[in-house]
């Protein structure tokens, strides 16, 4: 294989974990090669100054090079300016990690998803657009990855209508029923991103977990657990 | 690689340390048998008993080996003013530097939504049973500066909120002695928006 050099590459980390004394292995999303795995040669020194950029939810830039499937950092510089998530956003961030990490395949360039993502950090440090900037990202990752749900017409072919309700299924997609747990006003909205009315926040929720659960092949998402598992311990007392 | 025999054994054994390879292995082990049979003697003795005898401070989880450790059973401490570290190795650090006189909590880890470490692992429920006696006036939050430390200090605050305890955070920014022109962005800009009145 030969080898690969690339420089100031927009980057995200979207995890990483210690390697040897000093080192991470750091899985990043980049903007024009996807999801790449990088390590990251002893930055966890003392008087190290890159130890301080490598974190999650930061824009940065990143150069590295390499033979193998595993590259090596050599540069990394932060793209100012950057907004720092706080509370339960970091929570949130995490998730939408996860999903990138579970959706995405290795060195499958993305760069639509790329700009999601910038996109649902930037709104997620506003708290109040939390719930909106997940299921728009949500959205956008199934319509990316080629897991985009029809919100257009149901099963039959049938285009929706704003007035009758329907279910859903990952396998069919949205039947009408009288019963169905999503009206259609809700579908025409989310094919929109419209967000404004809070039903269809509530809906949306329960049709995304719902779609993505489908796609997952039974392997849970850890974060969302962890979060539930948060919530539940913060409401208890 | 499978080496035959209790010395080889021995040198598989003494990789699980950190830093500790294959080669640093094989250089302790003969050393310990040509040089300081003595000393590997008392080295397994008093790991045997460590072992034995080393475990959680019932109070704080940091280790000891009695129940009750030293910094927790000082009555000269004040119990009111709680540092919550990620590892005995930070509250040690902090001890060393002598700044602080309240008690500790280890929670050995930090949340990792990823990792699946979750608040149960973490002891979390000692340390709101503390809360609830109402005993702690003041926490202070120092876990690490990554982005695992911060979710950490997050929910550990709300924790405290919820019980009317007080929760501060260590800053963040300059080292001493630090100077402006090496510093990087990310530390620049902790350092910018704590910024203190002079």
């Amino acid at each position: 294989m030969t080898e690969t050099a690339v420089y100031l590459q927009p980057a995200f980390i979207l995890q990483q974990r210690k390697f040897k004394e000093t080192s991470l292995i750091i899985d990043a999303l980049t903007r024009d090669f996807g999801r790449v795995s990088l390590v990251a040669k002893g930055v966890r020194k003392a008087r190290s100054k890159t130890a301080g950029l490598l974190q999650p939810f930061i824009p940065l830039t990143m150069s590295y090079l390499g033979k193998t499937e595993l590259k090596t950092l050599t540069d990394v510089e932060i793209i100012p300016p950057f907004v720092q998530l706080q509370g339960i956003a970091i929570y949130c961030g995490f998730y939408i990690n996860e999903l990138v990490c579970r959706f995405l395949h290795q060195y499958d360039p993305h760069p639509d998803v790329f700009a999601h993502y910038r996109k649902c950090l930037s709104c997620l440090s506003d708290t109040s657009k939390i719930e909106t900037a997940l299921r728009t990202f949500e959205l956008d990752l199934m319509d990316a990855v080629g897991y985009g749900l029809q919100l257009e017409y149901d099963f039959h072919n049938q285009k929706i209508n704003p007035l009758k309700k329907y279910h859903f299924s990952v396998e069919q997609g949205l039947i009408e029923a009288l019963d169905g747990q999503f009206s259609g006003k809700t579908l025409q909205a989310l094919k929109l991103r419209d967000f404004t009315d809070a039903q269809v926040l509530v809906e949306a929720k329960i049709l995304m977990r719902t779609a993505i659960t489908g796609h997952l092949q039974g392997k849970p998402l850890k974060s969302r657990a962890f979060i539930k598992n948060i919530i539940k311990d913060y409401k208890n007392e | 690689m499978q080496k035959k025999g209790l010395l080889g054994q021995l040198i598989q054994n003494l990789c699980c340390l950190p830093g500790v390879g294959p080669k640093t292995a094989q250089r302790m082990a003969f050393h310990l048998f040509q040089r300081d049979r003595n000393g590997a003697k008392l080295l397994a003795e008093t790991l045997l008993q460590a072992i034995d005898k080393i475990g959680y401070c019932r109070q704080c989880r940091t280790l000891t080996e009695d129940s009750l450790c030293d910094i927790c059973a000082d009555s000269s401490r004040d119990s009111s003013v709680v540092c919550i570290v990620e590892s005995p190795a930070d509250a040690w650090v902090i001890e060393q530097a002598a700044i602080f006189k309240g008690h500790y909590f280890v929670l050995h880890g930090r949340l990792s939504p990823l990792g699946g470490i979750g608040p149960d692992e973490l002891g979390l429920d000692l340390l709101e049973q503390r809360l609830r006696t109402g005993a702690i006036k003041e926490l202070i939050l120092a876990t690490n500066s990554t982005v695992e430390g911060e979710a950490t200090a997050y929910f550990i605050g709300e924790l405290a909120g919820k019980h009317q305890v007080l929760a501060s955070r260590i800053a963040h920014g300059v080292p001493m002695g630090g100077e402006l022109e090496f510093i990087d962005s990310g530390t620049l800009s902790h350092a910018f928006n704590g910024r203190k009145e002079v």
